[in-house]
């Protein structure tokens, strides 16, 4: 090595800018998956029967569709966007699934259908955004009206009944040894499949890191070559198909179509992505961040629930934690 | 906001100049002349030093009451320094500054504004959404007695304030529905309304058309017959003959020279602003432009921005740009690297025609492009060095489902660090934290790592220090050696002297000279640049 200023071997001794660097980034990842530590173990001690199989299997299950849409607006968020047509998107993608399985689609396919349909909206979703050159925000605000009004007329806002296979997506388990162990719901594997194929994509593949350049820096991305608006179509297709999987799973444990579900979770998702260390301002963000924020929402709701607090306590505990979260960021940043 | 009202209750001839114009426009009205010897500002033997420069050394200079004075000099030579002490923004290292005769140090610009000082940047300072007469009052909107905003007086003294520029602009309409220039004429009238005595113009006809420009005289000439002593500030020497009274010559942090602008010529000005130079600031040149066309543009055009632009550029060559602020360059290598439209042009790279809609395109074809932006077009900042390196061409190490090898995405960047000597503590850091020189390296890595075969470096050694800009200059230069194109746009002469085999001054986004480097000078090069043609 010429110069002696040079590391560029990526090793470097324990007072090195960079040891400090990582061990920085190992202490992020310690405070916000400990947070999730902390919290099962107070509601461990605290409430009763909150640490056996069978409530962390329900935890798990119910945290499921919250953390898929929260990985989906991660992609989003991290190009500096947002999607707020989510909920909308699972109540169309749910019902649109379950009249064609009732048309007489192999259910097989009539789940695939409604992924199929998030995945248009999603389209139009990028389409307006990256086409008319909409923000984000006022392109998905606008979806989320239009797609939820879809879902009422073609239902006439009814909750149709889905025939008794289309539920099994929703209700059955896996590896279901007998009463101690009730197996692990499909929702539980697919939340498990669809984070770790979308981590990878995030992190390893050109498209993610082509996500991460834009919201980090749109016009240089752009002078970079890297053709922005395809990237940007991309996310809100992942992100609106990633809705269609949960609308699916949703209308699959209800069997039955359900298109006045589902309002408000957008902001769930947003809620858990951004406790998971995601900034609106785009650029960064992680798969594995969403998840543990998804799951510290799920374990406080709960934990309160098994305590005894309320729903409504609930909520102002959740909103205490977002901003909690937020702001002990912007403290560490200074 | 009560101290306004003082000259508005005031019963004198002037009173009818309304509350805004104070002292500085009454005294025409009390003394019956200006007296045009008296010094209103002294600035003795200031020096200013930043880390790693010297940016003012010494300087002394006067202004005096309702003349405008010139200041002129290259980049760097420390015009804007000074003005920056006198409007407060920086603190003088030592030396003093007498205003009115006392001496003041004022600790921000508020001080200064409220002093009587104004200035007027390049780059205005209003809030586009907002009316002329909110602009103009922002922070100190007369209230009514119940605490709400008194919009009518407000225009009202906004109206009046215009009225002594000889202005009649409706004072509710937003501002952003007005062309540049009379936002301007609003940020004048706002300086004004502080009662300022000292108007300080950074570059105010940048932006402007000819017309406009007419009309800015009259105002600054207005204020002149008024008393107020104006600093102008400009590149552009042909257009002080309109205006200025005495011109003060800047070099190197230095205060050069001040006369009567009608004792010195446009030719003495400049080879003094050019004065002489350092040696060794550039590395010795051993590229060697071949025959060969590397790079051919024929007839670009665009709308009011560039107008029939052709030249070649030869492999091994490095082909300066020169040219005043606004004349086009950075829209010229925007146009070629496809990142702006054009209305007609023709790009050929090696002989072969391109086609280009996007900067993709370009890139593909061999094209690159080094903005002078360096944080807001080149780099994503909140990313890692590495993929930064890798940003414009991570299909080289992806395999083809597109997943990163996150291993030759390190092999690949580690050979750039090393190569081009790049300060990091590892491959992972975060751009942010380089040094701006180190920034640029990496910027260069991302290129080369395309293997471009043209790369258009924009105000490469901006904002970088001093010795970082000579490894700057090798490299431009081996990049040369080893056989790409090199397009060097800069508004540092001696760069362009010092680093280009071939010149193209650009005037007003017409192509105004193609000058050998060898064969010409600065002087050669500034007055083409400023549109004076070849001195006979």
């Amino acid at each position: 090595m010429s110069n002696p200023h040079t590391v560029p071997t990526g090793r470097s001794g324990p007072e090195s800018p960079q040891a400090i660097i990582r061990s920085r980034v190992a202490l992020d990842r310690f405070l916000t998956f400990g947070a999730v530590i902390v919290l099962f173990a107070v509601f461990s001690i605290t409430a009763k029967n909150f640490f056996t199989v069978r409530s962390v299997l329900s935890l798990l299950l119910q945290t499921s569709t919250t953390t898929l849409i929260g990985i989906g607006v991660t992609f989003t968020i991290i190009t500096a966007g947002i999607d707020l047509s989510i909920g909308s998107v699972v109540a169309l993608t749910g019902t649109v699934s379950v009249i064609a399985a009732l048309a007489g689609v192999p259910i097989w396919l009539s789940w695939l259908v409604g992924v199929a349909m998030g995945a248009v909206i999603g389209l139009a979703n990028g389409l307006l955004i990256t086409g008319l050159k909409l923000p984000p925000f006022i392109a998905t605000l606008g979806m989320t009206f239009v797609v939820r009004g879809v879902a009422l007329t073609i239902t006439n806002a009814n909750a149709w009944p889905a025939p008794e296979a289309y539920g099994a997506l929703g209700n059955d388990t896996l590896f279901k040894t007998g009463p101690q162990f009730p197996g692990i719901s499909y929702p539980v594997l697919v939340m498990i499949v669809v984070a770790l194929l979308c981590g990878f994509l995030l992190r390893r593949t050109r498209i993610g890191r082509y996500t991460y350049a834009i919201g980090s820096n749109e016009e240089a991305a752009r002078l970079s070559g890297i053709r922005v608006p395809w990237v940007k179509i991309f996310n809100y297709i992942l992100c609106a198909a990633i809705a269609g999987v949960v609308g699916v799973i949703l209308a699959s444990r209800m069997v039955t179509s359900q298109p006045n579900s589902a309002s408000g979770y957008e902001l769930n998702a947003i809620a858990a992505s951004v406790i998971g260390g995601t900034s609106l301002m785009g650029g960064v963000g992680t798969v594995g961040g969403t998840v543990i924020g998804s799951f510290i929402m799920g374990i406080l709701t709960v934990g309160l629930t098994m305590q005894g607090a309320n729903y409504f306590m609930q909520q102002i505990v959740v909103g205490l934690v977002v901003i909690g979260a937020v702001a002990v960021d912007q403290i560490r940043r200074k | 906001m009560a101290a306004r009202g003082r000259s508005a209750e005031t019963q004198t001839p002037c009173a009818g100049l309304s509350i805004v114009f104070g002292t500085a426009l009454c005294v025409h009205g009390r003394k019956g002349h200006i007296d045009v010897n008296e010094v209103i500002l002294q600035v003795e033997g200031v020096s200013k030093s930043f880390p790693g420069v010297r940016a003012l050394d010494g300087v002394s200079f006067d202004l005096r009451r309702g003349e405008v004075h010139a200041l002129v000099g290259e980049n760097g030579a420390g015009k804007s320094t000074l003005m920056k002490i006198l409007s407060g923004v920086h603190q003088p290292d030592e030396g003093t500054v007498r205003f009115k005769g006392r001496e003041v140090r004022f600790h921000d610009s508020t001080q200064a504004r409220d002093a009587g000082i104004g200035i007027i940047y390049q780059e205005l300072n209003l809030i586009p959404h907002l009316s002329v007469s909110a602009n103009i009052f922002i922070g100190r909107e007369p209230l009514t007695r119940f605490g709400t905003m008194d919009e009518r007086k407000m225009n009202a003294d906004a109206v009046a304030i215009l009225e002594r520029l000889n202005l009649r602009l409706d004072p509710a309409i937003t501002l952003n529905r007005l062309p540049i220039s009379k936002q301007q004429m609003v940020e004048i009238a706002k300086a004004l309304s502080f009662d300022s005595e000292v108007l300080i113009m950074d570059e105010p006809t940048s932006a402007l058309t000819e017309s406009e420009i007419d009309e800015l005289f009259q105002v600054i000439h207005t204020l002149r017959d008024r008393g107020v002593a104006i600093i102008y500030i400009s590149h552009r020497l042909e257009e002080l003959k309109h205006i200025v009274d005495r011109i003060s010559i800047f070099r190197d942090g230095r205060h050069v020279s001040t006369d009567d602008y009608s004792s010195i010529t446009l030719e003495e000005v400049v080879s003094r602003m050019v004065g002489r130079r350092l040696e060794k600031q550039f590395p010795a040149r051993r590229n060697v432009p071949t025959a060969e066309k590397i790079l051919e543009v024929h007839g670009i055009r665009r709308a009011g921005i560039l107008h029939d632009i052709s030249f070649d550029l030869f492999r091994g060559e490095i082909l300066g740009i020169a040219g005043l602020m606004g004349a086009g360059r950075s829209e010229l290598a925007r146009a070629i690297f496809g990142a702006d439209r054009m209305d007609s042009g023709d790009i050929a790279i090696e002989g072969r025609r391109l086609s280009l809609r996007s900067p993709s395109d370009a890139i593909r074809a061999g094209i690159a492009y080094l903005s002078e932006n360096r944080k807001q077009e080149g780099l994503a900042v909140k990313m890692q060095l590495a993929e930064n390196v890798t940003m414009a061409n991570v299909g080289a190490v992806s395999s083809l489902l597109g997943v990163i090898s996150r291993s030759r995405e390190m092999n690949a960047s580690r050979r750039y660090v090393e190569e081009l000597t790049i300060r990091t503590p590892s491959l992972t850091q975060v751009v942010n934290n380089l040094s701006g020189g180190n920034q640029q390296k990496v910027v260069v890595a991302k290129w080369l790592f395309c293997d471009s075969k043209v790369l258009i470096f924009d105000e490469p050694t901006r904002g970088i220090d001093v010795g970082t800009k000579f490894a700057i200059y090798e490299l431009i230069e081996r990049l040369a050696r080893e056989g790409v194109g090199v397009i060097m746009i800069s508004s540092e002469l001696p760069e362009i002297l010092g680093m280009s085999d071939r010149v193209l001054v650009l005037h007003e986004g017409r192509l105004e000279a193609t000058l050998v480097t060898k064969d010409t000078t600065q002087e050669e090069i500034l007055n083409f640049a400023a549109g004076l043609g070849r001195k006979t």
